[in-house]
């Protein structure tokens, strides 16, 4: 059995109050245009004034909440840097493809083709911290941060020396991907307001968003803000899979249902996909509070790394901020936080965290 | 000749992005890379791109690139004698 991995820090750039805020979520951000988008940070504190005017917002975001997520750590050159995105530079890669189209692929700029490869915020932040180690980048849809997890789990668990991996995801909306993925169903019509997306849960389509998170994931329990007792991905899954997954791992670790402090839902507010939802409701007793983080972040492959940025505040501060709250339970405190998402079709994860004792 | 600078180092300030940087304050002479304006590598592929879509110069030897690309002023001789656009 796989020995479980710590979380010293984490960091997030997100579309709420989340990065270099002693009061995240205040005050809760919202749309009425069925977009989330990150809420900008000073980049230039981050990232070096050469580099950062070739770059683009992806690569801001990326880079400057893995660098912010080293500066909590106290950790300056990690053992290896891996990260997961479901896009990769999103806008880059449409600029680059645009410009091959009208240039009839003559005279294109070299920055969008550099800049839009999946492992470009992999190679800055690694150039930034002189980091040679491993570096891996996966791109994996709904499942690309929670690879990168397991991986440094796997790393982890294969050395007694004490390492320590960043571990991030980001991903980035645009407009035109809104415009593409309009024309497969994947947002609500008509667009509710973002607070209000689990009022239409009967409908298909959810809100689009985008965010960055990243960890520092270390097999030194001293200092650590809690640890990743299990993490399990399901592809092409039944609800009843995701159900028997939970029960399984909640036995392993020898916890009852009743036990967990905090269950954080990916409800998306599609009437297709949400139905794995429904036990977690109607299963849980009073003791646990079951929340819910799309309408504050959208949907996008990677919002499992917005969830644990929850989860992370949520151990820290021993509170769950009432705009993430759907059902609230009566366990004083948080010990045991578990995170179930779906990304849109066909793949899904559940992840056990425990406080650091 | 002055306009065609001028117009070059509005042109080389949007394509890299030099915040902050007006066309005066690059001066003629001055090297574009290492000292003077600090630019690096990928920059003069992104000039060379410049060139190409703006003056349809299409430098292919990489000796004759580092001539040209020296300064404001040799760029400005350079698209002189050989623009097309």
């Amino acid at each position: 059995m796989m020995q479980p991995v710590y979380i010293s820090a984490a960091s997030a750039l997100s579309p709420q109050h989340s990065f270099g805020t002693d009061a995240p979520l205040q005050p809760v951000m919202s749309s009425d245009n069925g977009r989330l988008y990150v809420q900008d940070a000073d980049y230039s504190k981050f990232i070096n004034p050469v580099a950062i005017r070739r770059m683009s917002r992806m690569l801001k975001i990326g880079i400057s909440t893995g660098m912010d997520c080293l500066r909590q750590s106290g950790i300056e050159k990690p053992d290896g840097i891996i990260t997961g995105t479901g896009r990769g530079s999103m806008r880059d890669m449409e600029i680059f493809l645009g410009d091959m189209l009208r240039l009839k692929e003559e005279a294109l700029n070299p920055t969008y083709f550099i800049q839009s490869t999946y492992n470009s915020i992999n190679g800055w932040l690694a150039l930034q911290t002189k980091c040679t180690g491993y570096n891996q980048t996966y791109v994996h849809r709904g499942h690309s941060l929670e690879m990168a997890l397991l991986d440094a789990q796997l790393l982890l668990n294969e050395t007694t020396d004490k390492q320590h991996y960043l571990v991030g995801s980001f991903d980035e909306f645009t407009d035109e991907y809104f415009v593409v993925k309009n024309k497969i169903g994947y947002w609500k019509q008509p667009t509710p307001h973002s607070l209000d997306l689990y009022k239409h849960s009967d409908t298909p389509g959810s809100i689009g968003g985008e965010g960055s998170a990243f960890f520092m994931v270390t097999n030194e329990k001293e200092n650590a803000l809690f640890s990743i007792a299990a993490l399990q991905m399901l592809q092409d899954y039944t609800p009843a899979e995701v159900d028997a997954t939970i029960a399984r791992i909640l036995q392993e670790n020898k916890i009852l249902l009743r036990d967990v402090d905090v269950i954080l839902c990916g409800m998306s507010g599609d009437s297709r996909f949400d139905s794995i939802y429904k036990p977690l409701f109607s299963n849980t007793t009073v003791h646990t509070t079951v929340g819910a983080f799309k309408h504050l972040c959208g949907e996008y492959d990677t919002s499992t790394g917005f969830a644990m940025w929850l989860a992370a505040q949520a151990f820290k501060t021993q509170q769950v901020p009432d705009a993430v709250i759907q059902k609230k339970g009566i366990n004083p405190s948080v010990k045991t936080v578990l995170i179930v998402n779906h990304y849109i079709l066909n793949s899904a994860s559940v992840i056990l965290l425990k406080a650091n004792s | 000749m002055e306009d065609l600078k001028v117009t070059l180092k509005q042109q080389i300030i949007e394509s890299l992005n030099l915040q902050g940087m007006k066309p005066e304050d690059i001066d003629d002479n001055a090297p574009l890379f290492g000292e003077g304006l600090g630019l690096d590598s990928i920059d003069s592929l992104e000039m060379m791109v410049l060139l190409e879509r703006n003056y349809g110069i299409k430098i292919e030897d990489a000796r004759e690139g580092r001539k040209v690309l020296q300064s404001v002023a040799s760029m400005a001789e350079y698209i002189q004698q050989h623009r097309k656009i």
